[in-house]
């Protein structure tokens, strides 16, 4: 690995002011399960490093009855896995985050570095989409925030400018009557990344009929997409089997896998459409269940 | 760059001069000669690198050693105490749960933080917190046997 500089700054402004001292080629560095991979390969060699591990105010995970669920970037996926709080409110996290990796990179790894990479084979993306999540975002002129949905550009290209960093992802409340689930196949272990994931929400409205509803798919596409045809399809109707296999079926159309060693195109294409077509149905019982 | 870290291995207050680029494991290794946690795949899968930061698994592998400044850090070494082995050291031995042994230490210390955590774990829940542990000599059922029965189950 090259040699860099390697600075701990302790609060956001100085962390973002370093940043932008650095030009192009500081870089952020959280829980550096990413980042170590590419510098020990040499895919990124960085001149500054700075590690925002040390700013305490990226910790936490806080509930707000009306902003929601507000959790800190550098909350590690082991702390979301475990949190009692989240077990309360968002349940559907906790279970997510089992599946995460293992129980090393959970330990290390954040929530903000998951969202903030724009790494292809992730699981977080897709499900805090599905719940409307936003970020807050900072820079060394201010803050901003942002719908998780809009932040994807690219493979590992985000709209994050170089002197920004994601502060938080807030996750506003429920509606009443909401379903929500995800799916994660993964082709080769349990604790190989994804080779497809998809989460779903549905929110109904009088009568059953599914008022909001969520498809978004994962490692299928260069970021996380919403599946916008097949939710439209499904809205405003109840859902039935074969409602369910239609969505499916008009999902597998709007994401674009590549082939690789987690499955060719065509056999993820299919898995798009299985999973879209189970998590709809498992996510609606749950909502009128509920 | 260089840089001096305090931190504290097997209970000992330490303090060194790193390279900011080294890994953890190579330091813990090389430069205070603890050789129990081990170098295989180097991208965090394999788990022979295993080492608790503060009570946690990580992989000695990635985590570079300037961001364990300030921690607690524990290696296989550490386990026993007073010359008397770990409760998980006295079942492995007892279930033979090892061949070659090259895995052992990243399954004892992976182990030793889920019994922390969750002192009486299910049989699923024992499986799922050590799935990124490889045992390439294909022991896993015996490692099961010996983690459930220092479990108490
Ligand atoms: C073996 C392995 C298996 C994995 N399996 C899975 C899986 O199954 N599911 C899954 O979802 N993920 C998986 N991951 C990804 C992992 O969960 C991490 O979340 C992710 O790699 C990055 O998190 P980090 O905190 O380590 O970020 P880092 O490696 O420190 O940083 C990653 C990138 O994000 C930037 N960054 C980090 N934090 C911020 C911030 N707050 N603001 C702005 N930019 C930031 C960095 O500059 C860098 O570009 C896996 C990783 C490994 C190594
Ligand atoms: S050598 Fe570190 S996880 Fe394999
Ligand atoms: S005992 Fe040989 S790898 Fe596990």
């Amino acid at each position: 690995m090259k040699p860099f500089e390697y600075l701990e700054p302790t609060t956001v402004s100085e962390a973002c002011a370093l940043l932008k001292k650095g030009g192009g080629e500081a870089r952020v560095f959280a829980g550096g399960a990413l980042m170590t991979i590419l510098m020990k390969e040499g895919l990124l060699e960085p001149k500054t490093l700075i590690n925002i591990k040390r700013i305490s105010g990226l910790k936490g995970i806080d509930f707000h009855p009306q902003e929601g669920l507000a959790i800190g970037a550098l909350v590690t996926h082991h702390e979301l896995e475990t949190s009692g709080i989240v077990k309360e409110k968002l349940p559907i996290l906790c279970a997510v985050e089992k599946d995460v990796a293992n129980i090393r990179v959970r330990s290390m790894a954040t929530v903000g570095g998951n969202l903030a990479s724009g790494e292809p084979l992730t699981d977080l993306p897709q499900v805090f989409i599905a719940l409307d999540a936003r970020i807050k975002i900072a820079s060394s002129s201010g803050e901003r925030v942002m719908p998780l949905e809009d932040l994807y550009v690219d493979y590992y290209q985000t709209r994050l400018a170089g002197d920004e960093i994601v502060t938080q992802v807030i996750v506003p409340p429920v509606p009443e009557r909401t379903g929500i689930e995800y799916i994660r196949f993964s082709s080769s272990s349990v604790v190989d990344k994804p080779c497809v994931g998809v989460a779903t929400r549905i929110s109904l409205g009088p009568q059953r009929l599914c008022q909001t509803v969520r498809i978004v798919l994962g490692c299928v596409g260069p970021t996380p997409l919403r599946a916008k045809k097949a939710e439209a399809l499904v809205a405003g109707k109840p859902l039935d089997p074969k409602l369910a296999e239609e969505a499916g079926a008009v999902a597998t159309g709007e994401c674009s896998p590549v082939s690789d060693l987690r499955g060719s195109e065509r056999y993820k294409r299919a898995v798009v459409g299985v999973l879209v077509r189970r998590a709809l149905a498992q996510a609606y019982e749950s909502a009128s269940r509920s | 760059m260089k840089k001096s870290i305090h931190f504290r291995v097997n209970g000992i207050d330490t303090a060194i001069e790193v390279e900011t680029h080294q890994m953890l494991l190579q330091v813990v290794r090389e430069s205070l000669g603890l050789t129990g946690a081990k170098f295989a795949c180097g991208i965090q899968v394999c788990g022979t690198c295993t080492l608790l930061l503060n009570g946690k698994p990580v992989s000695g592998c990635s985590v570079l050693a300037v961001d364990a400044d300030g921690s607690d850090v524990l290696t296989v070494e550490g386990l026993a105490k007073d010359g008397q082995l770990h409760p998980l050291q006295e079942a492995f031995m007892e279930f033979g749960a090892l061949q070659c042994g090259y895995c052992t230490p990243g399954f004892l210390l992976t182990a030793k933080a889920l019994l922390d955590e969750n002192p009486h774990p299910s049989e699923e829940e024992i499986r799922s917190y050590l799935a990124g542990n490889f045992c390439r000599c294909g022991c896993y059922q015996e490692i099961m046997r010996a983690i459930q029965k220092v479990a108490g189950r």
